[in-house]
């Protein structure tokens, strides 16, 4: 049933650059999260679980695996008659010719003939690479309320931090009076979540302005949101509860797999209300071994335990051999720590295998350790 | 290559499942934590390229119907198919089919129909990796009018009582089947899966019904023993027979070794199940778990030895499970004591403190139960 006139519209285009070796053949939203998922697994289940049945998922760097992942809606529960998940890469295109997307406006702007096609009224824009639950449903419902050209989800941050996002700061009605993009200065600690709403016929023509204009980055945050502004028009923060983190990097990312080990982290996967949605693996269950000994851990089907993991999340098809251990690590798909080898805080990519008795990260660094190809070639000329 | 219908047939009434019975065929019940006993022998057919198959149905449909549509096993979705067949209009009746030969004189139209040569018909309650292409190749090379499909056993006074040992000649033909009573320890025990001309199935099928009602397709093949050329094709691996609650019980345990789990189930010849889309299993920092294999979705306080742990299963802390089979969605409350157990789904055990059943004998818990 379609419940809502709403598009949504994931931005997935992006490199990632900040995950180095994890993005190099995969773009950041495809990048395996929490043991069984991909990022990108959570932007396209809230969609579901809100009743929203049209999804644009743009794509662009490197995009063969995720274009493929995504296009198979019925994974999501997004395959009914009428919606579907619609995977938008750069096209050719009569007038214009072939042209990258260039700017998270101007992805948005090449596509909107895609978006008149769908009759879209209200177009939620989203991030392909954020962990968080958040139902668009309530939140469109807030902006109908409202009467605001667009809302913005915003979360309160910690003070200190505010300067890494981009702040809003409202009235005392939540309206958005300023927007300040990573302010040195922050007059408040309400961030934006990278979550928009807009009316589409009025995002439709400041996007048809913004492409005329030559001196802009075609971006939300430093254009067409000040504009909008600029213009008066009425812009509604909507404050979000809960569990959100953006995982841009290394650190983050491991961060963001180690709250999954936390009974209060405000990230629920249990709660079988709001599923979150993957790829179905036909891997065996998670085999523990009788010599495993498991200290916190957040284990997945298809892992095979035979050594110590200690407050670690593994991820399908991994091997711990005999031995082996694993501490506060979050271990990827189809990895192999090999037999008597320790890792300590590090992140060990798709499908490394770590040689036997390899020492790899220490405690208490302030850096978690990327396990890259790279990195273990480099690892066994030293041992050598 | 001619084409080849799978046929799965339900199982034969010496089958009792004591307890888990009473809520599903023994196709349908939860195995190693994630499988349904039907997902092996679905997934011998379709990873040997069958993709048009019959499920024949005795009984209380439900559980199978939601299972198999719920479930890609990789089949073409447009090509390809799994039927289910199940009797109508039988209310009153326990049983909606008492012999395989009614249900499948009843359905012959959809054999017909789909213009197959060859017929595979495979059993539903063993579990066993069998590449039926092999077999085929065998049974088209060694000219047999039916292959049927054994394994070398020696525990046959413990197991597969009530099915059929073979007698073969030094060519591997059939020449006699004896019924296992359980008197001698080492047999060819028929793995009831049978491959023939889908011509041959048909006549089968119509003699079976002219002799008597209570005829059985493994009654008539083995009175067919003298007439028909009966070739016999050696399964090798893992074979499990799940005919009563201890079977169940044992085929659990001894899968869920790692070493004889990844024979049974790999990248190579994958089985597949119903997804539930639920999140890892989270292992708390007081939980102690060795020696079993768990599924996803689970959330564990206490301890687990030797066990098989079923999707969304919670283990509070001080509980103890060891040797156990724990089906889907049940809560072991705290200090609850399991050994030898079978609990069935959706059960709740907390006031119960001690429960404890035998190897030889294990307990078995209620679909349900709240004790």
């Amino acid at each position: 049933m379609k419940k809502n006139n709403m598009v949504a519209m994931i931005l997935a285009g992006g490199r990632g650059s900040r995950l180095f070796d994890l993005t190099k053949k995969v773009a950041k939203p495809a990048v395996h999260f929490g043991g069984k998922y991909r990022i990108i697994d959570f932007a396209l289940s809230n969609c579901a679980n809100s009743h929203i049945s049209t999804v644009g998922v743009l794509v662009q760097y490197e995009s063969i695996l995720l274009s493929s992942y995504s296009a198979r809606s019925s994974t999501w529960g997004l395959d009914s008659k009428g919606g579907g998940v619609y995977v938008l890469s750069p096209r050719e295109k009569d007038e214009t010719g072939l042209g990258l997307y260039n700017g998270t406006a101007d992805a948005i702007y090449q596509n909107l003939d895609f978006l008149d096609q769908e009759e879209a009224e209200y177009v939620l824009v989203l991030s392909g690479d954020h962990i968080y639950k958040m139902n668009y449903e309530k939140m469109l419902q807030k902006h109908i309320e409202s009467k605001a050209e667009a809302t913005i989800a915003v979360i309160e941050v910690p003070k200190k931090e505010a300067s890494r996002f981009g702040i809003m700061n409202t009235d005392s009605t939540d309206r958005i009076v300023e927007f300040e993009e990573k302010p040195k200065e922050p007059k408040s600690n309400l961030a934006s979540m990278g979550v928009y709403i807009f009316n589409y016929r009025t995002l439709r023509r400041y996007l048809r302005e913004d492409a005329k204009n030559s001196e802009s980055a075609h971006d939300f945050g430093k254009n067409v949101i000040p504009a909008y502004l600029n213009d008066g028009l009425k812009l509604q923060a909507y404050r979000f509860k809960g569990y959100w983190k953006d995982v841009g990097t290394i650190d983050s990312l491991w961060e963001a797999n180690m709250d999954l080990l936390k009974d209060n982290s405000g990230l629920d996967l249990f709660d079988p209300s709001w599923k979150i949605y993957t790829d179905d693996a036909s891997a065996t269950p998670q085999c523990i071994g009788s010599k495993a000994k498991l200290n916190n851990a957040f284990i997945t089907q298809g892992a095979v335990i035979n050594g110590e993991v200690n407050h670690s999340v593994i991820f399908s098809g991994t091997r711990i051999e005999e031995g082996a251990k694993v501490t506060e690590s979050v271990i990827m798909n189809d990895a192999v720590v090999g037999k008597n080898a320790k890792l300590t805080r590090c992140l060990v990519a798709d499908g490394i295998r770590i040689p036997e008795g390899m020492v790899l990260g220490k405690k208490n660094s302030d850096e978690i350790l990327l396990v890259s190809k790279a990195l273990i070639a480099k690892a066994g000329e030293n041992h050598e | 290559m001619s084409k080849v219908l799978g046929l799965l047939n339900f199982e034969p009434s010496y089958v009792y499942v004591k307890g888990i019975e009473d809520f599903r065929p023994i196709s349908a019940a939860s195995i190693l934590g994630r499988y349904r006993v039907i997902d092996f022998m679905l997934s011998n057919f379709t990873n040997s390229g069958i993709d048009s198959i019959k499920v024949y149905i005795k009984n209380r449909p439900r559980s199978i119907v939601e299972h198999i549509t719920r479930t890609s096993y990789n089949i073409n979705s447009k090509r390809g198919k799994i039927h289910l067949l199940h009797g109508e209009n039988n209310f009153g009746n326990n049983e909606l089919f008492n012999v395989d030969i009614q249900a499948f004189k009843t359905y012959m139209e959809f054999v017909d129909i789909e213009n197959s040569s060859y017929v595979v018909i495979a059993p539903s309650h063993f579990i066993f990796k069998q590449d039926f292409s092999e077999m085929l190749n065998y049974h088209i090379v060694s000219k047999n009018d039916i292959t049927i499909l054994y394994q070398k056993a020696n525990d046959t006074d413990q197991n597969y009582l009530m099915g059929d040992i073979l007698s073969l000649d030094e060519n591997k033909r059939v020449t006699k089947f004896h019924k296992n009573r359980g008197k001698y320890k080492n047999g060819n025990v028929s793995l009831e899966t049978y491959i023939m001309p889908t011509l041959t199935f048909k006549q089968l099928v119509e003699e079976a019904a002219a002799t008597s009602s209570l005829y059985s397709l493994s009654d008539i093949i083995a009175d067919s023993a003298k007439v028909l050329k009966i070739g016999a094709y050696q399964h090798h691996g893992f074979c499990a027979c799940i005919s009563t609650l201890k079977a169940y019980y044992d085929a659990n345990m001894q899968i869920k070794k790692e070493k004889e789990m990844l024979k049974l189930i790999n990248e190579d010849w994958p089985i597949y199940t119903m997804t539930n889309d639920s999140c890892p299993t989270l292992y708390k920092p007081s939980a102690k778990v060795n020696g079993s294999i768990v599924a996803n979705g689970c959330q564990i306080e206490g301890t687990v030895i030797n066990s098989v742990i079923g999707r969304n299963v919670i283990i509070k802390e001080g509980a103890v499970v060891k040797d156990s089979v724990i089906m889907p969605d049940t809560l072991i409350d705290k200090n609850v004591k399991l050994e030898c157990a079978v609990v069935d789904r959706l059960s709740i055990i907390t006031h119960i403190k001690d429960l404890k059943g035998t190897k030889e004998e294990p307990i078995y818990i209620k679909r349900g139960d709240r004790i």
